[in-house]
């Protein structure tokens, strides 16, 4: 019997049935339906127990108070504690997706952290008669900044800097005690102060928001008074004259300039709404300690070495005021941060630092904060290594031990006896005199916060006004200068939200005009152009704005912009 | 009839591979990490279900206890079987996890409750998960090697063990029409 | 299979916006990009083709500088309770309206992306998944285990932030409170806000915030003239936040316009 072809197919044909009266190909769509469910493209979300860990978020002074949702020991959410004192449970936009720091991908970890050393060993040891050794401290106030204090004291010409701020160090803001605030562009409802104190507040005083353009906070105001940049201090004067009368009036400014503070001393805000704030304790031995001193008073070409704290974010200092007090030969700086888009992009070697939440810090009070404070960011997820503690890195080339520096300084406050332990956990607050040390300790480092007492008569302080230096006129340059809010750099990749998904915010790489102005140099919306001022130049890309007045170009404050605008208030837009 | 032949071997060896081949290739079988004996925790240490499968304060299913809830015990070997030996040689004294298969796990877009069914529905352990709490050994956990989902999930009749095709909605949807409860899609979808 | 369950008491989940009171920080938009594990976005993605499930719009009054004023508009679901015009387009019936809350719920997994329901919705308040999810090395532990995350080519919104209603559910059930009562739970956005300018609660319960607002005059919904019989009440005291929100007719006074 031999096989035909036929034979085949009805061997196929048979096969091709039976096949259909099996479970077999009917299981196998719906396995495929169900293997195609694990898209390769997206993760699988891990599963486990629900716990929550404290911190205080370490993105800005403020240093708000958060409760992380935590998978296992993994942060997944974060928010505030509702029932702070002080910040009564409030996050800014950043501090919300504070947790993804660690991932960021342009986030640093590695450097040349031996070369370093050697370099800045072999310049201290070279380092002539006139030259000095310079810490900057971009948030000075912290345990970190006495360190550094301590650490230039020891050196033959060491020298702390940190930028000069009239509010915030010594002298405090007591929004709750203003009848009136007039802010000229202070961004009280965006980034200012502490946010959940400043909207506690909010009912409680009037704020004229005096600014050329209407931003945030202008919208929020009782009322907006827009003017040409240049007007500011005439306007401000008028007002603080006319409100001074109803009450304590409380004079902000967004570049903290003198002649604009100075109009507190006639308004009744010193001793009210500005008081003097004692800083919280530090152990005696330390009080062997540099003074601060500011940049702009040194003398030219005299720093031989610069190290930079950058890790915990602050004011930044444009470059250019920086650069002309480093000698001209070969000088060492380094910078201590997180990312390499700061002063990262002028150092010689940048040093990678711990994160937010991964770093262990203390953060100095607010602004808003009329009394002292202590709280730590603790650490909730692990650090990993490579990194550099700048304080104990410092500190090394000092001699000095700064590694329990954060509990010599808990100790001290718990010495003191003063003030109030709020901790997050049970929402108590106990007076730290009826707190033992070790207590104390422990509490900070599983979520509180210390507040001073405040004092029955709140004193007057004296601020530190400082002379302007008059900027030389750019008249030939055609628009004014706007700085936008600030934004943490780098902040959480899903901030994109609010920059590249929605415009809400001004991106680091784009500028703000007007149609009209644009129309002028030819841009459309969304166009790319250069931005020009005395100090160089700068690709971006342009958003046309119709809130904005003619004759002003909006920035953002980033490190980059900064550095081109900080000194330089005008500049001129080029298409490309 | 010589010309029926064809079809009917076709036939014939396609159904076979069909009822009995594919069953047995489909299935990737392995066994359990630690060889669990329900029954001697059941009738020796006089344990219930919820004394290791419990509910977390917040409402949460706690599944399958973790190495610490085992160590709680048998930090050092509590009887003579080299099961048990094993497990702690191999997992409590080095403080590694089992890696425990679980025969129900569902995909990442369903939200199972286990409360709402145990607390309020008031079903019995058995009625999902059979005689499972009362066996002396842990069925080895057949995958099914192309959706990854276990073969043995409802451990309650043999029938449904070999022809359902994992747990699929259908399942839930029939015993929550028999006891009259409508739900809406993101009920149980996340 | 949907219908409603017989002896359950029936929740309408809403909100009253205050718009007076929002500072345009985008808090919410974070708070709900971390709740529901939104990735970030694509390189090329822009503000038509992002992934924002509640989004801060910019209006003003179309005056020129300096008249000019603006308030901020935060926008996201309204689950329409009246005709749900995304549901009613579905091919998939993939959009489910729960009687049991009014929560008009995307399902991912049904969708097959022709993204008709966008084109259908009145507020674009939907948004498509041009491209699949993709978080920075690591960042994926730090994902929200409650809910699971999106691949390309499917549709997804606002649900009110059901992971949170689960937990709820599953906390009243651990606390022994009865199943005919609707659970209170506070979503992502309303509980991030920190100006408190949003709240959620119960429609039907006249002691929420939201039932209240609903009967006040100065609370409006969105397009009210489309009768989606929406779930969200703004509210202002200011005139032309108000015509914005009913999008007048073009003859009417002048150069509203909505910028985002």
């Amino acid at each position: 019997m031999t096989s035909t072809r036929r034979d085949l197919i009805k061997f196929g044909g048979g096969a091709a049935v039976g096949a259909l009266l099996t479970p077999a190909p009917w299981r196998l769509v719906t396995d495929t339906a169900l293997w195609s469910e694990t898209w390769p493209g997206v993760p699988r979300v891990a599963r486990g127990e629900i716990r929550a860990r404290y911190t205080n978020c370490s993105l800005c002074p403020a240093g708000c108070p958060v409760r992380a949702r935590c998978l296992g020991d993994q942060p997944v959410a974060l928010f505030g504690v509702a029932d702070h004192p002080f910040s009564h449970g409030t996050l800014c936009p950043f501090g919300l997706a504070g947790h993804h720091l660690p991932y960021h991908p342009q986030r640093l970890k590695q450097g040349p952290v031996e070369q370093a050393k050697a370099a800045v060993a072999e310049a201290i040891a070279r380092c002539g008669a006139e030259e000095r050794i310079a810490i900057l401290d971009l948030r000075p106030g912290r345990t970190a900044s006495w360190t550094y204090r301590r650490a230039a004291k020891q050196w033959k010409s060491g020298t702390y800097l940190a930028p000069h701020r009239i509010l915030g160090g010594d002298a405090a803001v007591n929004l709750a005690a203003a009848k009136n605030v007039i802010s000229v562009g202070a961004p009280l409802f965006d980034g200012w102060g502490t946010p959940g104190n400043v909207i506690a507040a909010r009912d409680k005083f009037r704020l004229i928001q005096i600014e050329a353009t209407e931003s945030r906070t202008a919208s929020l105001a009782d009322t907006w008074v827009p003017v040409q940049p240049g007007d500011e201090l005439q306007t401000a004067r008028k007002f603080a004259q006319d409100l001074a009368a109803q009450g304590p009036t409380l004079v902000l400014d967004a570049g903290e300039r003198s002649e604009i503070l100075a109009l507190n001393q006639t308004t009744g805000a010193l001793g009210t709404a500005i008081v003097s704030r004692r800083e919280a304790p530090v152990p005696d031995s330390w009080n062997q300690a540099a003074p601060e001193s500011q940049l702009d008073a040194l003398p030219d070409r005299s720093i031989r070495v610069l190290l930079i704290d950058e890790s915990a974010a602050g004011s930044y200092i444009p470059w250019s005021r920086i650069e002309k007090k480093l000698v001209a030969d070969n000088p060492v700086v380094v910078v201590f941060g997180s990312s390499a888009d700061g002063y990262g992009r002028h150092a010689g070697f940048v040093l990678p630092t711990a994160v937010y939440p991964e770093a262990v810090d203390d953060i100095p009070p607010a602004v808003d904060s009329p009394v002292a404070m202590f709280r730590l960011s603790t650490s909730l997820v692990a650090a990993p290594a490579g990194l550099v503690n700048p304080a104990q890195f410092i500190a090394g080339f000092a001699g000095i031990d700064a590694a329990n520096s954060l509990r010599e300084r808990a100790d001290a406050i718990h010495k003191a006896g003063r003030g109030n332990l709020f901790t997050y956990a049970d929402a108590k607050s106990t007076p730290l005199k009826d707190v033992k040390a070790d207590d104390f300790w422990k509490a900070l480092n599983d979520g509180a916060s210390w507040a001073d007492e405040a004092p029955v008569r709140p004193a007057a302080p004296i601020l530190a006004l400082v002379a302007s230096t008059a900027n030389a006129t750019e008249d030939d340059l055609p628009l004014a200068v706007l700085m936008a809010e600030a934004q943490p750099t780098p902040g959480s990749p899903i901030l994109t939200k609010l920059y590249q998904e929605s415009n809400l915010r001004l991106a680091a790489n784009r500028i703000a005009l007007h149609p009209s102005a644009a129309k002028s140099c030819g841009i459309a919306d969304g166009g790319r152009a250069m931005l020009q001022t005395r100090c160089g130049k700068l690709e971006v890309q342009v958003t046309l704005d119709e809130g904005l007045p003619p004759g002003v170009v909006r920035v953002p404050a980033v490190p980059c912009t900064l550095d081109l605008c900080g000194t330089s208030p005008r500049a001129k837009v080029v298409r490309i | 009839m010589r010309g029926v032949f064809p079809f009917a071997a076709g036939l014939a060896i396609m159904l076979a591979a069909g009822w009995v081949g594919f069953p047995h290739a489909i299935y990737k079988s392995r066994p359990q990490p630690v060889d669990f004996s329900h029954k001697v925790h059941a009738d020796k240490a006089g344990q219930k279900c919820e004394d290791c499968h419990a509910f977390r304060p917040d409402g949460t299913f706690a599944g399958i206890p973790t190495l610490d809830k085992c160590a709680g015990c048998h930090a050092a070997p509590m009887g003579t079987t080299p099961a048990e030996k094993n497990f702690v040689d191999q997992y409590v004294t080095p403080v590694r996890e089992p890696q425990w298969a679980a025969y129900a796990s569902q995909p990442d877009n369903v939200f199972f409750s286990h409360i709402a069914h145990v607390k309020r529905g008031q079903i019995q352990c058995e009625t999902c998960h059979g005689n499972h709490g009362s066996t002396d050994h842990l069925q080895p956990f057949q995958q099914d090697r192309i959706s990854g989902y276990s073969r043995n999930i409802w451990q309650v009749s043999e029938r449904v063990k070999t022809t359902r095709p994992s747990m699929t909605m259908a399942g839930c949807i029939d015993c929550h029409h028999e006891k009259g409860l409508e739900h809406s899609c993101l009920d149980c979808h996340k | 299979m949907i219908g409603p369950n017989k002896n359950v008491k029936a929740a309408r989940y809403g909100m009253t916006i205050d718009v007076d009171r929002c500072s345009g920080c985008g808090a919410c938009m974070v708070a709900c990009a971390v709740e529901n594990n939104v990735p970030p976005a694509h390189a090329n993605a822009t503000d038509r083709t992002g992934l924002t499930w509640i989004r801060v719009y910019k209006i003003d009054n179309g005056l020129p500088y300096p008249e000019t004023r603006s308030a901020y508009v935060p926008v996201m679901c309204q689950h329409c309770g009246n005709e749900t015009p995304c549901a009613h387009v579905c091919p998939q019936q993939a959009v489910d309206v729960d009687p049991a809350t009014g929560v008009v719920g995307e399902m991912p997994q049904r969708c097959l992306g022709c993204r008709y329901c966008i084109a259908a919705c009145p507020y674009h308040a939907r948004y498509f998944n041009w491209w699949d999810p993709a978080w920075p090395a690591g960042m994926e532990k730090a994902l929200n285990p409650d809910v699971t995350p999106r691949m390309r080519g499917v549709v997804e919104k606002c649900n009110f932030c059901h992971g949170r209603w689960h937990a709820a559910k599953q906390q009243a059930a651990a606390d022994g409170k009865p199943d005919t009562e609707p659970v209170s739970y506070t979503p992502a956005c309303a509980e991030a806000c920190p100006t408190k300018a949003i709240h959620f609660g119960d429609l039907n319960d006249p002691a929420s915030l939201p039932a209240q607002a609903a009967k006040q005059g100065e609370s409006f919904r969105m397009l009210e003239k489309l009768n989606t019989d929406t779930k969200i009440y703004y509210r202002s005291k200011r005139d032309w936040v108000r015509r914005i929100a009913d999008a007048p007719h073009p003859a009417g006074t002048g150069k509203e316009n909505q910028r985002g």
